[in-house]
């Protein structure tokens, strides 16, 4: 096995070779990644336009609009509060059934089950859930009222209709966190368990003292993927609210996808704002990393 | 026992939504909208699929959509696979100038959000002329699902036994003949997962599609049934389910025969990232 990593193919004059095998990708990566990423960052500069051809530089200009743009600043709030509402359930919820599934029978089926919305897009699971929350036919409500519970019109009460975009998000992303628990508890070696189980700790202690600790590499990964993905979320709005009630649940992608496509054409706007969103992203990461590594020797 | 009974309770409900969708999809108009919700969808009716596959004419048709999104994601699983299996080969087995910096600039682009790239990956579509084509769909999927597949099939490669490189090598085969006869073929359950996860991202994409595409034939389906709610609204969600349930086959197909691999697939994702 040792071999395998320094073994084949070490030659340096196979340089040439290399970079021949490397080439396609490479020019699919420099032209349609890196190359808009920095094009980006130019037109944030600029006043471009969709449909102008001639750009003007204008400095900043872009960047402090978004200091007086309210709907930005809106939109960011709700962007945010998303993201820190949404985390702990997702770190959580997945866990918890991870646990759960790791000691039960049946985990594979039980496992695909849940891993199943996972597989939908976010169009058909923003439409399910539209359905089923139907204020006047919606099974949701009907349940609910049988129950003696509120029914009511989740998505169109601005108290509610982001918490709805929450429920939904966890209910279709939960199976992929859920398969990446499990691959980290069986990672755990068992007789670590056991013998906490001898020391007279119960399941719960062991779950604190044990599978918490050893997870953090996988709970880092969860948290700053979940992170990167619900900085940028879209879909779900899109369909579910089109960021209504007002602008209840108006998020920071939509902002600028309406900005750049529907409503101003002004890229150089909508580039400012996906960079001011790459930075946030960025410094979020980079505080996760600090936050969760440091301990992860055990 | 107890546990298991629970776990199970939950994963029914859990599935619940996905069932009410096709349950919906099979009524008639009128019993859709039926107060108590009913579950069982009798007299059935496959009313809505051919509407919405062939009939419709208010919108992009479902069955267009769908015959558009399985070129699009076959593809971008093509074009993703072999960029990044040649590009993740060198990066694994040769030692060559500038091989750690390659490797940093794609890993590294793992972090930029695609929302990022939008707006100039939109200019640059729009100067190639490949706005609403096949290509400005595929090409761009493709780029976004490249850096994945080459730190997937890069671990993979590292950790390949030499020997049979080096018996091919000895043999007189040149590094293609090795990569192409002898790593290739080792490689095809770490390859079956990256096409399950490179065709689940293009099947699924929505962003990208919804600004790259203008004209209805082309739409791919999430942005057909994007559109498909706008145009039956208020009146029955029947056709919309059908759109839903159809959109749902392909990967419940896969998920049902290769559950296994998806997760493998998944599981790989998550480890080390």
């Amino acid at each position: 096995m040792r071999r395998g990593r320094r073994g084949g193919t070490v030659s340096r004059r196979s340089w040439l070779t290399a970079y021949l095998f490397l080439a396609p990708g490479l020019l699919l990566f420099a032209a349609f990644r890196l190359y808009p990423l920095l094009d980006g960052l130019r037109l944030s500069f600029t006043n471009a336009r969709l449909g102008r051809p001639a750009q003007a530089f204008v400095g900043l200009a872009n960047y402090e609009r978004l200091l007086d743009d309210t709907r930005f600043h809106t939109s960011l709030y709700n962007t945010v509060f998303y993201t820190v509402a949404s985390t702990l359930p997702i770190l959580a919820i997945p866990l918890l059934l991870a646990v759960a599934l790791n000691r039960g029978t049946m985990r594979t089926v039980l496992r695909g089950a849940f891993f199943f919305p996972f597989t939908l897009s976010v169009v058909t699971v923003g439409l399910t859930w539209l359905w089923l929350l139907d204020p006047v036919v919606g099974p949701f409500n009907y349940y609910l009222r049988a129950l003696g519970g509120p029914a009511r019109s989740w998505l169109a009460d601005p108290t509610t209709a982001m918490w709805v975009i929450i429920v939904t998000t966890v209910w279709w992303v939960t199976g992929y966190y859920l398969v990446i628990y499990l691959a980290g508890l069986q990672d755990i070696p068992r007789d670590l368990y056991e013998s906490a189980a001898l020391d007279g700790a119960g399941a719960i202690r062991s779950f604190w003292a044990i599978t918490l600790p050893l997870l953090r590499p996988v709970l880092l990964f969860v948290f700053v993927t979940h992170m990167i993905g619900s900085f940028q979320i879209f879909g779900q709005v899109f369909v579910l609210t089109q960021g209504g009630p007002g602008d209840a649940t108006r998020t920071v992608v939509q902002h600028l996808y309406e900005t750049a496509f529907q409503n101003f054409f002004h890229f150089g706007s909508a580039s400012a704002m996906a960079w001011v969103l790459f930075a946030i992203i960025l410094v979020f990461s980079v505080l996760q990393f600090r936050l969760l590594r440091g301990h992860t020797e055990y | 026992m107890a546990l298991t009974v629970g776990l199970g309770a939950l994963a029914v409900l859990w599935l619940l939504p996905v069932v009410w969708v096709f349950v919906t999809s099979l009524k008639h108009t009128p019993d859709i909208i039926r107060v108590p919700p009913e579950w069982i969808p009798w007299p059935a009716t496959l009313e809505h699929y051919v509407e919405v596959l062939f009939s419709s004419s208010r919108t992009a048709r479902i069955g267009r959509a769908f015959i558009n999104s399985i070129i699009v994601s076959i593809g971008t699983v093509a074009l993703v696979v072999a960029t990044s299996a040649l590009a993740a080969y060198p990066l694994a087995r040769m030692r060559f100038p500038g091989r750690n910096l390659v490797f940093i600039l794609i890993i590294g682009s793992l972090m930029i959000p695609n929302a990022v790239v939008l707006v100039p990956q939109y200019v640059l579509v729009q100067q190639l002329g490949w706005l609403s084509t096949y290509q400005g769909l595929i090409v761009p999927e493709a780029a976004m699902t490249f850096a994945f597949g080459v730190f997937l099939l890069r671990q993979f490669f590292l950790l390949m036994p030499g020997e049979l490189e080096d018996a091919a090598r000895i043999d007189g085969a040149n590094t293609w003949q090795v990569f192409s006869r002898i790593v290739l073929p080792l490689s095809q359950p770490v390859l079956a997962a990256l096409s399950i996860f490179a065709f689940r991202s293009a099947w699924n994409d929505f962003l990208w599609p919804l600004i790259a595409v203008n004209k209805a034939e082309m739409f791919p389906l999430p942005v057909a049934l994007a559109l498909l709610r706008g145009a039956y609204s208020s009146e029955s969600y029947g056709p919309i389910m059908a759109g839903a349930a159809l959109s749902a086959l392909p990967l419940l197909l896969v998920f049902l025969v290769a559950n296994r691999r998806i997760v493998e697939g998944v599981r790989l994702s998550g480890l080390k990232g």
